[in-house]
């Protein structure tokens, strides 16, 4: 492994079932160390990207890298160093919660790590539950369990494929935590998640994809800033606000005026081109826009191509 | 020997094949001992007085080493299949295929767990066998060549371990695999020459039995534990042999180029 190069370099990827083309010609590369987010509509080929990754299914073309290397060519090393948390839960209908964590230590060379799975179990709150079965969890416990054992190797690369997919608002909360602190230690993490809130409060990067095509990556914050507008609104004494003349005015409601401008545009221009009076305006309201608000944005362009 | 990293996940996978039937040991162990156990009641002990073979041997001594072969071959063939598709079945199978296990790994671990429960079963309907033989004869049955028993019993274990695992990977359902165990493996068995000796049989049905691959295993065994059977030793031992090299080809193949998604 070469800790130099990227963690995950995904290449012209293409993934067809039969005629239908899942992944239609993907590459985006990660930073090591940084939480990317490949966000997208059901169906966008998000899982089929993934399931390439970790050589689940073949690429049709193209090829993914992990620190450099092709886990469908040096299966035995890359994935040594990857972390595969899937969609689906898992059900082991035979093992326990302990021996499943136990079983997949040996599976990735690693033994004598009892301190590390029960540091998992009660991270993960899956202490009490060690003894039980898979199917005597809960669905969120389920999902904790392929979290720890994605994690009972420290990998370098995390996986997360839609992790906080029908569990309850508390657990998402920890679990988006944990991985902000294996981050802090180092770890790059690519998730996939329909939460889009949490992806723009996590992510340093994000990709969006639609129908298997990539349509735009960048650093979050860029992408909100280059595809959003900010929303102000100017409140003001009296009936003050039916003067107002602009062109970046929206609508007027009562005493409020709101403006979209764009996110270069300062409060002062804006407050200048408004020529309102300074001591009639009472209070000012900024919302910025959201990773949801791009994300609309980009999936109707893509709509419209 | 020392255990080195690179073997860990052969290792892994081999101790949780074993794990696996035994946790579930009723169903893999103790219902077939019970089963060869019937069969050598009610075929070696109560019929077979009956029964008189050339040479003065007893219907029950010509019947324990083809049970054991019996129990050696179903049980190994169970083994690994019946762990492929649960694990197909529950999503287990997409963990084989993310983390550094090899094929060939895979294919040895799970081979070796079903010759595992194999050679467990065998041992204890031996066993069962060796008490009526005692009962009967008051004296046991001692294998005449005891390492060619256990070449015999691992080639067949291993070989059927393999097809299992050919299956397994094939198969869509569970219907799959119960079908070939009993409308292919039972019948190929039972013609094979458990119960009864080509002598008896008409040409044209020793002609058929001969084409059968089950034959060269089972008399294979019962050379060893007798020194005598149907065919010669050469030719048992390179059938058995080759039909092991065949196995483990396929299931190679299979292993390399199989859908580890689930269902
Ligand atoms: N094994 C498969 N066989 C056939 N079609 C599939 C398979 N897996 C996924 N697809 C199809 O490929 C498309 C992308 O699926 P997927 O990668 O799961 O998307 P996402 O994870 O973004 O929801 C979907 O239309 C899905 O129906
Ligand atoms: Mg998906």
């Amino acid at each position: 492994m070469d800790v130099k190069k990227s963690p995950l370099k995904i290449s012209n990827l293409v993934k067809r079932y039969g005629s239908y083309t899942a992944v239609d010609n993907v590459s985006f590369e990660m930073k090591p160390g940084e939480i990317f987010g490949l966000l997208g509509p059901n169906g966008a080929g998000k899982t089929s990207i993934i399931s390439c990754i970790v050589t689940l299914q073949k690429p049709d073309e193209g090829e993914c890298t992990i620190f450099g290397q092709n886990p469908m060519d040096h299966p035995l090393d890359a994935k040594m160093h990857l972390g595969y948390v899937p969609q689906e839960i898992i059900n082991h209908g035979y093992f326990t919660v302990e021996e499943i964590l136990v079983f997949h230590s040996g599976f990735l060379k690693t033994w004598n790590n009892k301190e590390k799975i029960h540091y998992l179990l009660n991270r993960l709150g899956l202490w009490e539950h060690r003894n039980k079965k898979v199917k005597a969890l809960s669905g969120g416990m389920k999902r904790r369990l392929l979290i720890a054992k994605a994690l009972v190797h420290d990998p370098k690369l995390l996986l997360l494929d839609e992790p906080t997919a029908g569990v309850d608002i508390e657990l998402r909360n920890s679990l988006w935590e944990f991985v902000m602190e294996l981050k802090a230690e180092g770890m790059s993490v690519l998730l996939t998640t329909h939460y889009l809130e949490e992806a723009e409060q996590l992510c340093d990067r994000v990709g969006v994809i639609q129908q298997g095509k990539l349509r735009k990556v960048g650093p979050t914050k860029d992408l909100i800033e280059q595809l959003t507008q900010r929303q102000v609104s100017l409140i003001f004494r009296g009936d003050c606000a039916n003067g107002i003349k602009s062109k970046y005015l929206v609508d007027v409601e009562d005493d409020t005026a709101r403006f979209l401008i764009p996110q270069d545009l300062g409060i002062g221009e804006l407050i200048t081109e408004v020529d309102c009076e300074i001591k009639n305006l009472l209070d000012i309201r900024i919302s910025e826009g959201s990773l949801e608000d791009a994300f609309v944005r980009i999936l109707g362009e893509g709509r419209d191509q | 020997m020392t255990i080195t990293p690179s073997m860990r996940p052969f290792l892994t996978l081999y101790y949780r094949e074993i794990r696996r039937f035994l946790k579930v040991i009723v169903q893999t162990i103790l219902a077939p001992i019970v089963s060869s156990g019937l069969y050598l009641l009610i075929f070696g002990v109560s019929l077979g007085e009956r029964i008189n073979l050339e040479g003065g041997l007893s219907y029950l001594a010509f019947l324990i080493p083809g049970l054991v072969m019996m129990s050696v071959l179903n049980n190994s063939y169970q083994n690994s299949s019946s762990s492929i598709v649960s694990g197909k079945f529950g999503g287990d199978l997409e963990d084989w295929k993310v983390v550094p296990l090899s094929p060939t790994a895979i294919l040895w671990a799970l081979s070796l767990g079903g010759l595992t429960r194999g050679l467990i079963v065998g041992l204890m309907t031996f066993s069962v066998g060796q008490v009526f033989f005692y009962v009967m004869n008051q004296q046991f049955l001692i294998p005449e060549h005891l390492g060619l028993l256990f070449l015999f019993l691992m080639v067949g274990g291993l070989s059927f371990s393999m097809f299992g695992i050919s299956i397994a990977f094939w198969a869509k359902t569970f219907d799959h695999i119960s079908g070939v165990g009993s409308f292919v493996i039972l019948p190929l068995i039972y013609l094979g020459g458990v119960f009864f000796s080509l002598d008896g049989l008409h040409p044209y049905w020793q002609l058929v039995s001969k084409a059968n691959p089950l034959l060269y295993f089972i008399n294979g065994v019962r050379y060893s534990m007798l020194g005598e059977s149907d065919v010669s030793l050469a030719v048992a031992l390179s059938v058995s042999c080759a039909s092991l090299v065949l196995f483990y080809g396929i299931a190679l193949v299979v292993i390399k180029r199989g859908q580890y998604v689930r269902w």
